[in-house]
């Protein structure tokens, strides 16, 4: 076992480089390969009975964060609270670097007539209405930073239930509150047709190779 | 839900019957605004309300600031005249951001009164995270300058302790990679209109005039400060 530990050590310092020709180990292999069964063969997401979000570019502290929220229920969804709880912190760390460096083309499938719309919003906000630009934090690419999500290439319908659905699902402990909150006043202000815009705005995103805050 | 719908939106809402869930909350808000309640000018303590948490959704709580994709600064306890030029070079684009422009030019003076006095009231502690190296070296230019090369003290017009006053702004508990990206990109985002000079120009040279280690030095010391 402290061999194992060892051996994942070692592999998970390279895990990161850009050349990515070092071999993960045969763990996280297979809990990538795992993974990948829901979440897309190249974790771009898959239009299960429920939208399975793209992990492929996220942020790997956004990833890890919502993993120990998954944990420790402060983001309700069964199925995977039941996938993070058996991911120790190495594993977690190499199933974050590995997605960070994936980019294949986005599903797509939104609107298109929503999209010019689903723009303005993003970049500019609607500020006669207090909707921030979400360009200020998720970037002009819808990239990401850090804890703030890449949104660039996200499913249309998983944006639309997260951003409907937004207190019903993440700040579940009012005793820990966490960055869930940030946006919570947003998601409870943007209308349904807002949404949908924004929805399909983003998920036809692909940040081009050498983008900041982008693995590629 | 609070927002005012725009007269878009109230044309739709008359033809759709999702519409219909715009018109009353609006109705609703409507009325609640006609009563003169504890405002400044014509804008009501709720509207400056909900404009002020508007704003803490990018400034962060009580605006201490937030990293978001960009450094977003610290607003709290700025002087209201600070606040207020930044505003108005934001909508005359001698200040240069797209997301400020669009904040700045739906804000009504009355709403922008509210608005920085509530912001100038603001004191939480400094957002921190900053390197901890050099910041005596940044004391030392804060209050003292640097002679050789024309950099007067920090001091002299923003405050033995940073607070600012006036024109102004206070740097005390300011973000430190917001002072080092805008000490290094000074000219390129202020003073955009050669044609409408403005106190910007101030701080030209001076920020021309640091180099990298000594811009970082007083960022790391400022933005410690209470």
């Amino acid at each position: 076992m402290g061999f194992a530990a060892g051996i994942l050590t070692f592999v998970l310092a390279g895990a990161v480089s850009a050349q990515h020709r070092i071999s993960l180990s045969g763990d996280v292999q297979a809990k990538i390969s795992y993974c990948k069964d829901c979440h897309g063969v190249s974790a771009q997401g898959f239009n299960g009975y429920y939208p399975i979000p793209r992990l492929a570019g996220q942020q790997p502290e956004y990833l890890e964060n919502q993993l120990r929220a998954f944990i420790e229920h402060r983001r309700t969804n069964n199925i995977m609270f039941n996938v993070a709880h058996s991911l120790s912190p190495p594993v977690l760390n190499a199933l974050a670097a590995h997605f960070a460096s994936l980019n294949p083309p986005p599903i797509g499938g939104a609107p298109r007539q929503l999209v010019a719309t689903g723009r303005k919003i993003f970049e500019d906000g609607m500020p006669e209405v207090n909707i921030a630009a979400c360009a200020a934090c998720h970037g002009p690419e819808a990239t990401g930073s850090g804890v703030i999500p890449r949104l660039a290439g996200q499913l249309y319908p998983y944006m639309i239930k997260t951003l409907s659905n937004w207190g019903r699902e993440r700040g579940q402990n009012p005793t820990i509150p966490d960055t869930a909150a940030i946006m919570s006043p947003v998601a409870h202000s943007l209308n349904k047709s807002q949404i949908e815009a924004v929805a399909a705005y983003v998920s036809t995103l692909r940040p081009p190779r050498g983008t900041p805050n982008t693995v590629q | 839900m609070s927002f005012r719908p725009t007269k878009r939106q109230r044309r739709w809402a008359f033809r759709s019957p999702a519409g219909a869930a715009l018109i009353l909350p609006a109705a609703l808000l409507a009325l609640s605004f006609s009563s003169p309640a504890a405002a400044q000018g014509n804008v009501s303590k709720a509207e400056a309300d909900a404009k002020l948490r508007y704003c803490e959704v990018c400034h962060g709580v009580s605006a201490q600031g937030f990293h978001g994709y960009y450094p977003i600064p610290r607003l709290a306890g700025q002087p209201t005249e600070y606040l207020k030029n930044q505003l108005q070079a934001f909508v005359e684009r001698r200040r240069t951001s797209n997301i400020m422009f669009n904040v700045g030019h739906v804000l009504s003076p009355a709403m922008i009164d509210a608005l920085t006095t509530d912001f100038n009231e603001l004191n939480p502690k400094p957002l921190g995270g900053a390197p901890k190296e050099n910041v005596d070296e940044g004391k030392r230019i804060f209050e003292n300058g640097i002679a050789g090369a024309n950099v007067p003290a920090c001091a002299s017009c923003h405050g033995p302790e940073a607070k600012g006053n006036g024109p102004f702004p206070r740097l005390a508990g300011q973000l430190y990679d917001y002072i080092t990206n805008k000490l290094t990109n000074w000219e390129k985002e202020r003073g955009q209109n050669p044609a409408q000079p403005d106190i910007s120009a101030v701080m030209q040279p001076i920020a021309h005039s640091l180099t990298q280690p000594q811009i970082k030095a007083v960022a790391a010391y400022v933005s410690n400060l209470e």
